[in-house]
């Protein structure tokens, strides 16, 4: 039925343009946007490392640990990582290293960092500075 | 297809676009969970160089800390360190950092290590089966290891002379260090005193005049003490003192100390 106000096309063929006209523009949008002109992260923190990465991290602190005995220090440059046990981290890191086949000296590096950390306990940790 | 059908397609299209954007940047953008360290903020950035520089202060290994610091797009990071470990200095951060930055900061100066396209994806391949995942209490701590630049006798003084140099707009405390083979020494810790104060550089943060060399500031009428941070001797009474020019003009000159392993 016609109305007395009839457009120059009828809705019937106007609506499938509308719909592939947002389909369209939808998937250009989306397009755009995740993969033109995506959010740039530029600023991230050590948390969102990729797990390789924060790997590599845990062996330098374990490393850096070797040298300079300062667990307190460990223990700082560990919780960049993330609200997570340092141990914890170590333990990922080591578990991460055996799949990915680390060498045994950098095993070793880290298995001693985690022996340290877990020889502190929780009562000392509150209290140290 | 007529005039309105194709203003209906491009609303559409419009309608379209702005709601895909909008749900691409704000409903469900892009995650970066698994970034690389080069878009870590400043901050992190400079604490991870700074790791990656104690980590080599320790394993003494240059192609791994070059590969690491291959992960940021630096053209210089050797001068990238130096600068960091002179802002370390002068906001006060323990001097093992900063030494360990000038340690890696001269070595890169001084030469690439062996190539070696170390990453954290590719270990070496002859790793054998670790032994022990789950650390215990009873497991022997690590020994106590003190980084020490250059293990052996300490640092004498081998020679004291004046420079006068119009060039240099400054007079300076120019210090150059050197082992028992003749060797420039970077990372040597220098304290200099005078009587409203004290302040310390490092050898090796001005690699182009050499690993073993640092220079400080003098100022004009003030006496200084230098002394290398390990070392017994202090080497006192130096002042600015007047050199002549070639045109019989007067300028501040500068002292340069030598400093020999014997």
């Amino acid at each position: 039925m016609r109305s007395g106000r009839a457009l120059p096309l009828s809705m019937r063929s106007l609506l499938p343009l509308l719909l592939l006209g947002l389909v369209a523009g939808l998937v250009v949008g989306v397009l755009y946007g995740w993969v033109v002109q995506p959010v740039e992260y530029v600023d991230t923190t050590p948390d969102t490392l990729r797990a390789d990465y924060r790997t590599d991290y845990v062996l330098m602190v374990a490393e850096a640990y070797a040298g300079e005995s300062d667990l307190g220090l460990a223990r700082v440059r560990l919780a960049a990582l993330g609200p997570q046990q340092p141990v914890d981290r170590v333990v990922a890191a080591i578990e991460y290293g055996i799949d990915h086949a680390f060498p045994r000296p950098d095993l070793d590096t880290l298995n001693r960092l985690a022996v340290a950390l877990r020889a502190v306990s929780p009562t000392a940790e509150i209290g140290s500075p | 297809m007529k005039a309105g059908g194709w203003l209906v397609l491009v609303l559409g299209l419009v309608a379209g676009l702005a709601g895909g954007m909008y749900y691409a940047w704000n409903i469900n953008p892009v995650e970066y969970v698994d970034t690389a360290p080069a878009s870590l903020r400043p901050d992190f950035k400079a604490a991870y160089l700074t790791l990656i520089a104690s980590a080599y202060a320790a394993n003494r290994d240059l192609a791994r800390a070059e590969a690491r610091l291959a992960l940021f797009p630096d053209p210089n990071p050797a001068e990238t360190l130096a600068a960091l470990a002179q802002q370390l200095l002068a906001s006060g951060v323990p001097s093992d950092e900063a030494r360990a930055l000038a340690l890696l900061a001269s070595d890169l100066a001084a030469g690439p290590a062996t190539p070696a396209m170390v990453t954290p994806e590719s270990p070496a391949p002859t790793m054998s089966p670790f032994p022990t995942l789950t650390p215990t209490r009873t497991a022997t701590p690590p020994p106590t290891r003190t980084p020490t630049v250059t293990p052996g006798a300490p640092f004498e003084l081998s020679s004291q002379e004046q420079i006068c140099d119009p060039l240099l707009a400054t007079p300076l405390l120019q210090v150059a260090v050197r082992d028992a083979a003749g060797q420039p020494v970077p990372g040597i810790e220098v304290v200099v005193i005078w009587d409203a104060g004290q302040d310390h550089f490092f050898t090796g943060l001005k690699p182009e005049l050499g690993l073993g060399y640092g220079d400080f500031a003098m100022t004009e009428g003030v006496t200084y003490t230098l002394q290398l941070a390990h070392s017994n001797e202090p080497i006192t009474g130096l002042t600015a003192e007047d050199c002549v020019g070639s045109e019989g003009d007067l300028f501040l000159g500068s002292w340069r100390l030598t400093f020999v392993q014997p």
